[in-house]
């Protein structure tokens, strides 16, 4: 009756002391003796060789830092930043939501979209909302660790591999994009395909050869892809493609580059350098041999 | 009302009619395609005169006189077994190979000039490789296509020749007689794109917003295959889908068969494009179309039009999506020649040199051309000029 029940402080001084406790022994079988400090007087020098001392004073530091922990305000402490965690989980998870709700709400939208009747050889609203918002989410929450700055003696080469690593997803993003865009007259081309043979139906004048069927929609397709390669959002989305690829590829050279150098094995900046004195070395020659030519004309 | 009645009944029989065929065809299919093929290219004779780096100059072997199986027309406008006497330097374009104008018997232009008794040479581009990156297009013109010419022009001693550009080797070709009109006589360009500034054609579209700096910093050299898919997209619906279905509605005829292998061969065989010329390309001609305007400095000089003086022929066609008409049709208006014809043909960018009905104009019509200005002046070659 009246008892308090057990609260996390008093859990965590037990589990602390079942540390302390737990170190005292594991020296015992080393030195012969413990190293507690309440039990031994640090002047006696009890080790015989230099692993040993190693152990010893190993054993120590973490029997320190076990009684330091044991300590109310260390273990307030403790326990407040333990309980600031959930927050800081919470958070990460509310924003991947929101984000997440996002994307969502897109598909839904474009679902919703499907079914509809499609304005033949149009793409001025072109549905790509979904490749815009995985760019833009990409870049804004994924993209910054990858390109954050490294430290250290080998920081460059790991700046490289990041930077290889985010162009790598831009280029996965462009090109998915870009294939879609590719794809677009080929559905338009089938829709407009029924409507065509909906209407030829009521005329009574339908085909009955499947070639008939199949010359109709490539003469459609054929049109549609017309259409859409004039159109500035499809030279848009070749050129973010374009760039993409290249920038991809760029930042693979250098990892590779950075990889062959320790090989014994010239890379392509080396044979850039040979080959482009080569080049000029040639022109200067070329340009030698016509001289006396044209000397020996004025003459 | 009674209701709209789809014969369903029809479609289904012509459909398994259709697919008794198709299995007709599947089944005769691996016996031409699995027996011996005559799918060779480029098989006109000819002997390489002059080689430097990675190009070549070949000189086609002439047909014996009495071999020769005139054209109707020349014969009917000449009277006598033609013979225009100055030879003809054909500059193909860096894109795709040469071999496209000798494809086959039959449908080669090649074979159609030696026939008229035209001495024909051709510049063959090769296949650039990384250390090519850096030639420009000063280096083709002034450097290998004037090396070529001197070639000629030795062999022969003579002080002019005829030259012949297709695609880009036509735009080559008018800066060549622009800087060095001294040395040609007569000058023919075809399916030559000379005014990039139209919306007529894709690739002029393209190329406007193209960032070609950060192109030839990644790929050095511009691959052909990449190149090649890029042409591929112009039309996908007829160049990856039906061209397909065509090919499998008459895998069964061996002719058909040797003839699309032969064009296979020849489309996908791309070299690459050196990345400094094809840098000057793009911002000169496609984004800033300097060529026409009279603005384009090769070599540190200006490429005047007006300084082409000699006799221009110009060809391009009508269905053409790559050059497109406006691309072509305002040389004639811009260089200082008064002698200058145009001629459009009902056809695209390779069915002048391919389709069997162009043979019969094309080449006839050259050859019919060149003779008329192939005039004897008893000019010597004179290694000085």
């Amino acid at each position: 009756m009246g008892q308090k029940e057990p609260g996390p402080e008093s859990m965590f001084e037990a589990w602390m002391k079942s540390t302390t406790e737990l170190w005292d022994m594991m020296t015992k079988p080393w030195t012969g003796e413990t190293v507690s400090p309440e039990k031994s007087s640090p002047k006696e020098e009890t080790p015989k060789n230099r692993a040993t001392n190693s152990a010893n004073s190993v054993l120590r530091m973490c029997q320190s830092a076990a009684s330091l922990m044991n300590t109310p305000e260390t273990r307030d402490s403790l326990l407040q930043g333990m309980n600031t965690l959930p927050e800081i989980f919470l958070k990460m998870g509310r924003s991947g939501l929101e984000r997440s709700f996002q994307l969502h709400q897109q598909w839904m939208e474009s679902a919703g979209r499907i079914g509809r009747r499609t304005e033949a050889y149009s793409f001025e609203n072109l549905d790509q909302g979904i490749f815009n918002a995985w760019t833009e989410i990409y870049e804004a929450e994924f993209s910054k660790f990858l390109n954050v700055p490294q430290l250290g003696l080998t920081r460059s080469y790991q700046e490289r591999m990041g930077r290889l690593l985010d162009r790598f997803n831009l280029y996965q993003g462009a090109m998915a994009h870009f294939l879609s865009v590719l794809y677009l007259p080929v559905e338009k081309s089938i829709k407009v395909m029924q409507d065509e043979i909906e209407a030829l139906t009521e005329e009574k004048r339908l085909p009955d050869n499947s070639q008939e069927y199949y010359r109709m929609w490539i003469k459609i397709l054929e049109g549609h892809y017309m259409t859409l390669f004039k159109s500035s959002q499809y030279t848009e989305v070749l050129k973010k493609a374009l760039d993409a690829m290249e920038d991809f590829m760029m930042a693979r050279r250098d990892v590779l580059e950075d990889l062959i150098q320790t090989l014994p094995v010239p890379t392509q900046k080396d044979m850039d350098d040979v080959y482009k004195e080569l080049y000029l070395l040639k022109k200067k020659v070329r340009q030698l041999e016509k001289t006396p030519q044209r000397k020996g004309r004025q003459a | 009302m009674t209701q709209q009645r789809i014969p369903v009944d029809l479609i289904l029989k012509r459909l398994s009619e259709d697919a008794d065929r198709a299995q007709a065809r599947a089944q005769k299919a691996p016996d031409v395609l699995l027996g011996p093929l005559d799918t060779g290219i480029a098989t006109t004779p000819y002997d390489v005169v002059y080689e430097e780096d990675r190009v070549k100059l070949k000189h086609y072997r002439p047909i014996p006189t009495d071999d020769r199986i005139l054209s109707t027309n020349l014969a009917d406008i000449f009277g006598e077994k033609v013979k225009p006497n100055t030879p003809l330097l054909v500059v193909y374009a860096l894109i795709n190979r040469e071999t496209m104008l000798d494809l086959q018997p039959g449908r080669s232009v090649v074979h159609s000039f030696l026939n008229s008794g035209i001495d024909v040479y051709m510049a063959d581009w090769g296949y650039p490789t990384r250390k090519d990156r850096y030639l420009t297009i000063d280096d083709h013109v002034n450097g290998y296509m004037d090396d070529m010419v001197e070639v000629i022009r030795q062999r022969h001693g003579i002080p002019k020749i005829n030259l012949m550009g297709i695609c880009m080797g036509g735009t080559f070709c008018v800066i060549y007689s622009a800087l060095h009109s001294e040395k040609i006589k007569n000058l023919i360009t075809t399916v030559t794109p000379t005014n990039f500034d139209t919306d007529q054609g894709l690739l002029n579209i393209w190329m406007k917003d193209i960032d070609v700096d950060r192109m030839v910093k990644t790929y050095g050299n511009m691959p052909g295959d990449l190149m090649n898919f890029g042409f591929l997209l112009l039309n996908p619906a007829r160049l990856m889908i039906d061209k397909y279905v065509g090919f499998s509605e008459h895998m069964d005829d061996k002719a058909f068969v040797e003839n699309f292998i032969r064009m296979e061969k020849w489309i996908f065989d791309s070299p690459d494009v050196p990345g400094e010329t094809f840098r000057q390309f793009v911002k000169d001609c496609y984004q800033k179309n300097l060529l026409i305007q009279n603005k384009m400095v090769v070599g540190g000089e200006k490429v005047d039009l007006k300084k082409i003086t000699m006799p221009l022929l110009n060809f391009y066609g009508k269905y053409d999506h790559l050059v497109p008409p406006a691309a072509c049709e305002l040389l004639t208006s811009r260089v200082g020649s008064k002698d200058t014809e145009d001629i459009c043909l009902d056809t695209g960018h390779i069915g002048i040199y391919v389709s069997s009905k162009c043979q019969k104009e094309f080449a006839p019509k050259i050859a019919a051309w060149l003779k008329e200005r192939d005039t004897h002046s008893g000019e010597r070659y004179d290694r000085e000029k």
